[in-house]
């Protein structure tokens, strides 16, 4: 007996010590985010550089089965401009690549390049962390990038004033509104330029409500509500509370979910419900898409851009017409929505900058990689616009365009509008660019009260915004619940946390 | 004539009343119902019109029958039945191997005569309290055993489970008397003949118990591929159908926060097509459980006395 024990006790020595090391591998990782000081004597041409193979972990619905082929035809290109060939991994979206890119950021694997948002594989945790290499130095020396997105963009996506990640150019700014059925407003000749707020679309969902018995005026789904026509200025998550006005009027954060704005939103939504504009199941509904495309809806609250109407159609089979309400804003939205970064356990970062580099100002690789080979995956008209031959069984079709690089250099496809960059940018032109724009909330020290506020968001939310409950009886409870979950703690940590970054700026 | 009335009565004492019966399988009647309804379901919405789905909802009656969404998964070509060949090859190797080492290991723990059998069933508990965390995990499959992109990642992590292995040695333990062994070994049997050629014959009901177990596990594992394999051609069946699962609801959450993500759900396996996968992957476990059965019972009941 005593025998074991003492073999116990060994062993168990050794798996600690076995464990240690091993988790040990990660630490030498991190501090080697230095950029490209020490690699200032290799010759910017590439000619004398040895060739690598640039591992990408980009997001979207599957590895294409033709990939391998787009490769083929891409590498030649790459190795004579940058003599570096390309391995493309493609995850699925949530889990998926969050999952394998996370893991493998954790433990420092060799990849190249990643696709990171405030949505995928978590750019504000990850550049925290040091898993990110830092791009300042690199984004001097190859200034294309720089002078393409314009400086305030790129600082928009910064942290701390270091850039992890290059936004990819495209939409800058966003609005929101509605999305109304095309044949009823047709039939009701309506004029939509009317719609200016929430209220202004109660006449025409009553028009609706009397007139279309099979049809319910106003779909709702999730987070996919008339409430984000509000545009609060979030400072964290969605169902997080804690926001500015996005009209840069004060510098005080709020919660918004209990604003008096938004409360008075709540109780207008009630009045819809009862008239029966929303439709009662609205709060356990899950997919505002899938219910549209039923064609059972009148309207949709959206978030829009130039051509969203076209890109719904698409998707949805039935015709609609875009109603832009609020004024377009450029927030963090859209600065962190996705961004490429390189992770630092690469061997070669400089490379993989170049790399990227190439997606900003080379329009064929782009293309390539965006919509395959011409003659097979996809035909050239003459006015410049393509046509994908057989889309939906298509053997390359990842829809990569806004993933990376310049969007404006992507090739438009025929039934897009052919003014359909210029109209974008005239559209990120209008934007208001937000005070707040840049800042990034760290969780760390609240990590429990934003768990426990999410938590009683997600339970209240929707009943809310879908207008199924009494508004002041629920609030009361929201609000007594958010108390207890520490939301004082959240703001006040979030205030303090602005302030200090406004104070720096 | 005294003692066969003492049987008779007792046969009665045990028998329980016809309410009792009633409400013993009225509740397990239910039971079923609640398992079996929606698997009915998931039958039924697969061959039944898209756009039925969409503007009536699910119901256990196609409304509109369709095979439509078979036709999908037969013509989206090789990836499903590349994932359905991994799935059946993992699980197949993977239970046999598993079999293998959990009563290799199991098997000693169970005799008297084993001087450190002490020492190795607590190397085995410790495991079950105590796990490396994700990382490190990960970097002993990616970095030590560099196994990472090949089908034994999905074997590999699942071979030795410390709770079958303590079920196992619980079922050597009691249904391979000691004196069985002796007599093997008197009659001039070693160690392995008496293992393979005595003991395993004799435990037939518990590695069937622990085979169903182990090819349960490997045939409904998505979480192996998920964090280890990123070729695509070594995805099975389960993750396949997870990862499609998981996009569609992931999108239309809306937490992912691009304006294009209602084109790309739109782009999605339709409801139906989800559907018919989810039916086609049950398909050959379902052939499992009678084979299973048989022993299954007296496996779970034996193995349920732990020690």
């Amino acid at each position: 007996m005593f025998r074991t024990k003492k073999i116990t006790i060994l062993v168990l020595a050794a798996v600690l010590a076995f464990s240690l090391a091993l988790t040990g591998c990660t630490l030498p990782v991190a501090p080697s985010t230095g950029g490209p000081t020490g690699t200032g004597t290799t010759s910017p041409t590439g000619g004398n550089e040895p060739e690598v193979e640039l591992k990408m972990y980009v997001v979207g619905n599957r590895q294409e089965p033709d990939t391998p082929k787009v490769l083929e035809k891409l590498n030649p290109i790459l190795k004579e401009k940058i003599n570096a060939t390309l391995d493309l991994n493609v995850f699925a979206w949530g889990d998926d690549y969050d999952q394998k890119t996370n893991t493998a950021l954790a433990a420092g694997e060799p990849i190249d390049i990643v696709f990171t948002a405030n949505w995928a594989a978590n750019y504000n945790v990850n550049s925290t962390s040091g898993y990110f290499t830092e791009l300042n130095a690199y984004l001097d020396k190859y200034p294309a990038i720089k002078e393409i997105l314009g400086e305030d963009f790129l600082n928009g996506s910064a942290i701390n004033g270091k850039n992890y990640g290059v936004p990819t150019n495209k939409e800058k700014v966003h609005n929101w509104g509605f999305l109304l059925k095309k044949d009823l407003v047709d039939k009701y000749a309506m004029d939509v330029s009317t719609i200016k707020s929430i209220e202004a679309l109660e006449p025409f969902l009553k028009t609706i409500k009397d007139n279309e018995p099979e049809i319910t005026p106003l779909c709702i789904a999730t987070m996919d509500a008339p409430f984000q026509l509000l545009d609060w200025d979030r400072i964290s998550d969605d169902d997080v509370p804690g926001a500015l006005y996005s009209d840069n009027r004060g510098t005080t954060i709020i919660n918004h979910f209990l604003a008096p704005e938004s409360i008075e939103h709540y109780r207008l939504m009630r009045e819809w419900y009862n008239k029966g504009y929303i439709h009662s199941d609205a709060a356990t509904m899950q997919n505002q898409l899938e219910l549209m495309k039923s064609g059972k809806y009148f309207a949709a609250s959206q978030s829009l851009k130039p051509g969203k109407d076209a890109e719904v159609i698409a998707s949805t089979g039935i015709e609609w017409v875009q109603v832009d309400v609020t004024p377009p804003v450029m927030s963090n939205r859209e600065t962190t929505g996705a961004l490429l970064a390189i992770p630092a356990g690469s061997k070669n970062p400089e490379r993989a900058f170049r790399f990227i580099e190439l997606l900003y100002t080379d329009a064929e690789v782009k293309n390539l990689i965006n919509y395959g080979i011409e003659g097979i995956h996809y035909n050239k008209q003459a006015d410049g616009r393509i046509e994908i031959i057989d889309p939906a069984n298509s053997p390359y079709n990842p829809g990569h365009g806004w993933k990376f690089g310049d969007q404006f250099k992507d090739y438009l496809m025929s039934n897009e509008d052919p003014q359909k960059w210029e109209k974008f940018l005239a559209y990120n032109d209008q934007g208001l660019v937000l005070d707040s724009l840049g800042f990034v909330f760290d969780k760390t020290n609240v990590e429990t009260q934003v768990s426990a506020c999410k938590n009683v968001v997600q339970a209240y939310y929707k009943q809310l915004f879908t207008g199924s409950v009494e508004v002041d009886a629920t609030i009361a409870q929201f609000e007594s619940e958010l108390n207890a979950a520490g939301i004082a703690d959240l703001i006040s940590e979030m205030q303090r946390q602005y302030d200090a970054w406004r104070a720096a700026k | 004539m005294e003692s066969t009335e003492k049987i008779k009565k007792s046969r009665l004492g045990n028998r329980v009343s016809p309410m009792t019966n009633i409400g013993i399988n009225a509740l397990f009647i239910m039971a079923s119902v609640v398992c079996i309804a929606p698997i009915l379901l998931i039958v039924a919405i697969s061959f039944t019109d898209e756009k039925e789905l969409l503007v009536n909802g699910y119901h256990f009656l196609p409304q509109k029958f369709s095979v439509k969404a078979y036709d999908y998964v037969i013509t989206a070509g090789d990836t499903i039945w590349r994932a359905y060949g991994i799935s059946i090859v993992v699980t197949l190797v993977g239970t046999l191997l598993s079999l293998l080492i959990i009563c290799l290991y199991a098997y000693p723990l169970s005799r008297q005569s084993f001087r450190y059998k002490n020492f190795f069933a607590f190397f085995a508990y410790f495991t079950m309290i105590f796990g490396g965390g994700l990382v490190p995990w990960y970097m002993v499959y990616t970095q030590l055993v560099p196994i990472k992109n090949t089908i034994w990642i999905m074997i590999v992590p699942y071979l030795m489970n410390a709770w079958y292995m303590m079920i196992m040695r619980t079922f050597f333990r009691t249904t391979v008397h000691e004196s069985i062994i002796e007599s093997a070994k008197i009659d001039g049997a070693g160690e392995f003949r008496t293992f393979f050629v005595i003991v395993l014959p004799l435990c037939r009901a518990g590695l069937a118990t622990i085979g169903l177990f182990c090819t349960l596990g490997y045939w409904n594992d998505w979480w192996l591929p998920l964090v280890f394999v990123t070729d695509n051609k070594l995805y099975n069946i389960q993750y396949l159908m997870y990862q499609t699962l998981n996009s569609i609801q992931y999108l239309a959450s809306g937490s992912a926060q691009f304006s294009e993500s209602s084109k790309v759900i739109a782009d999605m396996p339709s409801e139906g097509a989800r559907m018919a996968i989810a039916v086609i992957s049950i398909g050959p476990i379902i052939f499992a459980y009678p084979f299973f059965q048989k022993y299954f019972v007296k496996g779970l009941t034996i193995g349920a006395v732990k020690g």
